[in-house]
Formats: structure tokens, sequence, C-alpha cells
């Protein structure tokens, strides 16, 4: 198979712009030479990929404009030839590129924008599993709450931000005009529910605490992250609050 | 005959999950993309259980590789038959291609030299996937616009060689003929009547583009009439035989293109016996 194998490498070096010599193994025609042949799975390879990119990053390419959209794209493409069987995987290299490539790396904003369509992107097809039932809660014994852990939804991501990120990821989305760029840290939450992605921002507080259930830490460690925000006589009232916002809004799947 | 005959089917198209669930149309049949719902889950899995409990099946993919000269891609191989537990497809069907070497991914659907060697090569991988899978599948002729130099044969006597080595079975892609026999100047029907006829299990049907010289396999048109004509020709040899349009781009409303079927249907009934048409649901197609 080494002979077809050679072929095959040739052909696709072709696709991907480097020296080949694929047109050797072609027949040429009259009404198109080899080179032409070829170049159809050439223009063929990268507007699939592009496809792929714009797919996924339809509010990056709304926010750069189409020309720095598809200079971003040629540059991707040019960089990362695709290991991923589906092309749903393609892009996911993308967060590298805004960050070591120019003019890209010089728009941070950027990057947060990625990272908030990847987010959405996750949602829509994460793992399915059922929302835990709010009565769990009732039934657990009063010994078990402080080493009780959260399984939360697969599709859930928290997302810090040092602009106002989500503000134009949401502008774009509704096809205005985004507003300028400004520093806002704040955090995100993205996740589904009922198969329909939805994102809302977290209070500092809320913030902290979905971080630790989100790194595995128990209801005491939750309950210690809160101890920033909150008179300490406050925080199991908050903290049984704010679980139960989570089991109400589908976020949370099991107790461990 | 023994084949299974489906009736006239759609490739499933996300624009058009609200209308089938909605509306319930009169469609014997879907064809899936398997790819698309090789996802670990929300909405592409929760519209295809729904579709899934109101109609037949089929799962066609793009990812295969079989003409690849890398090994077997096992974790494709293993999604594969992890989403037909799910789905229970009545066949399984993938390209006569290449779409990968060295582990990068060309997405495209690549032709193969027509040889010995090649067809050895396939034959075993096609044995090793049905093994796998532990059923049969069914392989398809591609759109192609290169020869290659190293080909021996043409591109019917590779297809038909490979399925008999293999024992899998034929999709047999009516537009893809047409393409190809312009690109590369053969008669579509020395393709039709080159193929044995037990092996064909499913036909595809597609609109297709001009570039130049060259006929593109776009999925983007509606079927011209010169492949609606070898439609009827293929009828005539293979009988009645499963048949879908694929829309890929520009894609209809679902009233458009269930008319598009039903031209398909009244060819079919027009060609063959009303006792041909009956499917396994136990309906005859194509009859007013």
């Amino acid at each position: 198979m080494q002979a077809l194998r050679r072929m095959q490498q040739s052909f696709l070096g072709h696709l991907l712009g480097r020296p080949s010599d694929a047109v050797d193994y072609i027949q040429s025609t009259p009404e198109a030479s080899a080179a032409q042949r070829l170049g159809i799975y050439a223009s063929g390879y990268r507007l699939r990929l592009k496809e792929a990119l714009e797919t996924d990053y339809e509010r990056l390419h709304a926010y750069l404009g189409d020309d720095l959209f598809d200079q971003l794209m040629d540059a991707y493409i040019d960089r990362f030839p695709s290991h991923a069987t589906s092309l749903r995987d393609y892009s996911r290299h993308m967060d590298v590129l805004l960050r070591e490539t120019l003019p890209f790396s010089g728009i941070p904003v950027l990057r947060e924008l990625e990272r908030i369509e990847r987010a959405f992107n996750h949602s829509f097809d994460a793992a399915d599993a059922a929302p835990l039932d709010p009565a769990c809660l009732e039934s657990l014994p009063p010994e078990a709450w402080p080493g009780m852990r959260l399984e939360l939804h697969a599709s859930l991501s928290v997302l810090d931000c040092a602009f106002n990120s989500f503000p134009i990821w949401r502008a774009l989305s509704r096809d205005e005009v985004p507003p300028e760029v400004a520093h806002e840290p704040s955090t995100w939450v993205v996740w589904r529910k009922d198969l329909v992605s939805l994102y809302r921002s977290l209070p500092p507080d809320e913030a902290d605490a979905l971080a630790v259930a989100r790194d595995g830490g128990d209801f005491s460690a939750l309950c210690e992250a809160l101890l920033a925000h909150h008179a300490e006589q406050e925080v199991p009232v908050q903290a049984v609050t704010l679980l139960r916002t989570w089991i109400d809004e589908q976020m949370v799947v099991g107790l461990a | 005959m023994t084949r299974p005959f489906l009736g006239f089917g759609l490739g499933l198209r996300t624009d058009h999950y609200d209308y089938v669930e909605t509306h319930r149309p009169d469609v014997d049949w879907f064809e899936i993309l398997s790819e698309n719902y090789m996802v670990p889950g929300g909405k592409p899995l929760a519209h295809l259980d729904r579709i899934r409990a109101d109609y037949p099946m089929v799962m066609h993919g793009v990812s295969l590789s079989i003409g690849s000269t890398d090994p077997l891609n096992t974790d494709y191989l293993a999604a594969l038959k992890a989403l037909a537990e799910r789905v229970e497809p009545e066949w399984i069907s993938d390209h006569l291609c290449w779409t990968s070497v060295d582990h990068t991914n060309s997405h495209d659907l690549l032709p193969l030299p027509y040889n010995e060697a090649t067809i050895a090569h396939i034959a075993a991988r096609i044995r090793q996937v049905q093994d796998l899978l532990g059923r049969r599948i069914l392989i398809e002729n591609l759109s192609s616009y290169v020869t290659y130099h190293e080909s021996e044969m043409s591109e019917w006597e590779f297809l038909d060689e490979i399925a008999r080595r293999a024992d899998c079975l034929i999709l047999l892609d009516i537009n893809n003929i047409f393409v190809s026999a312009h690109n590369h100047h053969f008669d579509p029907m020395d393709y039709i009547e080159g193929v044995s006829v037990e092996r064909v299990m499913q036909f595809h049907l597609a609109g297709h583009s001009y570039s130049g010289q060259m006929i593109i396999d776009t999925h983007d048109h509606p079927i011209c009439d010169p492949v609606w004509a070898l439609y009827e020709k293929a009828l005539r040899r293979f009988g009645a035989v499963s048949t879908m349009i694929e829309r890929d781009d520009n894609i209809p409303a679902f009233p458009e293109l269930r008319a598009e079927l039903a031209i398909a249907e009244r060819i079919a009934a027009d060609t063959l016996a009303p006792e041909q048409l009956e499917t396994r649901a136990g309906r005859m197609r194509g009859v007013a």
C-alpha cells in the first residue's frame, strides 16, 4: 500500500498548500488540466473549513467584519490542518490563534468573545442528564450536608470576563451595533435548560460559590467561599438559597 | 427479489426538524448524516429520537475513510456503532473514498485509483468494519474530478469488485454517475449496466452545478432532467430500490422537497409494476 499512501500524502499536501507532486498522479484532458482538476479539491478544502469556522464563530465574524474574519480564517487554516474526525471539532484551537497571531492578539476582547461562543457551542450538544429533583434536598440527613458535592450539568461553563464582552456578544446576537469595549470585570454562567442555551451574570458571591462547586468542592467549602461576602450567621441561608436557585435552573444533575 | 424496499425518503436536515415534527409529512423514511448525531446530547439527539419514533431511518456517514492508508479509526467506529444501537437503522452507508491520511482530515470525499492493490486494501477494510458493526454496510460511488494514471479499470468495475470481495452492499448515487460520466467522458449506461443488481440497496438523487467544463456535485439545486432519465433507466435495471433525495445547500422549504420526491415516485410508478413498489410497510408507493 506504499504507492497508495504516497499518493494520498501528496494529494493532501496539495490541499494544504505544501510543495507536492500531486499533479503527476492525475491525468489532464483537453477541457481541464491535472492542476485545474486538483484545484477543484483545493478550493473545496478551504471553503469547507471556512464554513465550519463561520458556523462556530458567527458573533466573532460579525464583530470583526468580513475582511478581517476572512484573514482570521486564512491564518487559522494555514496554521491548523484538521486532525478532527468531525468538522464540529475543527475550530478548537481558535483561542491559540487569537492569543498568538497579530493583529488579533492585540485585541484581547476577541479572546473573551471566542470563549463565549465556544461556551454556547458546547452547551448546545453537551451530554444530557436529568435535572436534580428539588425534593432530594429535603431527604438529605443533616450530617450529609457538609461533605455534599454537586454534580453540575455538563453544558455549564463559568466565564470570567475583564471586558464588557457579554454586552458586546448580546448586541451582535441581535444585529445591533455593539458598545465600545470597556473594562468591566464580571462573571457569567452559560448552560442548557430544557434544550435551550441560557446565560446570566453572576454576582461576586454566587460566582465564587459556583466556582467552588464546579471545581468539586463540598458544601462546607462553598460556605467558606461565601464568608468573604456575608456575615457568618447569614452564610448557611445564602448557601441554601443559591443551591435552590441552581437546582431550579437545572444546573445541578446530582449530589455526591 | 429479496431486497427490502423502504420506498421514497429524504435526507433529514436541521432546517426541517420543526416541520417534520409538527406535520408528520407523508415520507416513507429519512436518511440521517451519522456525524451530525455523534454528539454527547442536546437538541440534535432530542430531534433525532422524536423523528425516529415515527419514521424508519438509514444512517449515512462521511468519515469512515475506508480507502485511507491510515489504520481504521476505531474511536469513530465505536461512536458509529453506539449511534446505530440508538437509531436501529435499516442500514448504514458511507463512501468509496478516502478522506484523511497521517491523521489529517480533508473533510472531503477523495477518489481512489482503480486498481487491484486498492481493491484488495479496501475489501479487507470493509470486512473489518462489517465484523465490528456486526452487519453489512453499503458503499456509495462518488462524484469525482480527477482520474489517476494508476487506474487500471473503470469505476464501476472497481466498485462492483470491491462489493463482491467484501460481500458488502451498494448505495448507487445516480447523480454522481451522471456527474462523473460528464467529467470523465464515459457513458453513464455503461456504469448502470456494470453494477451487480443484487448488491444495490439504495439510490441517491441530487442536484449539481456547472463550473466551467466540469460538473460539481453541490447538492444545492433541484434534480435535472438527464438525472431523472438516468434514474428511470436504473429502475429498469435494478427494480424497486429505496430512493432518496439529498439536499445540503440552498435548502428549500420541506413541501418543495416533498414535491421533488413525488417526481421520483411518479417515475417509479410509470416504470415498475405496482407489486414491485410495495414497501415493507405494506403501502403502494407512487400510485395515485
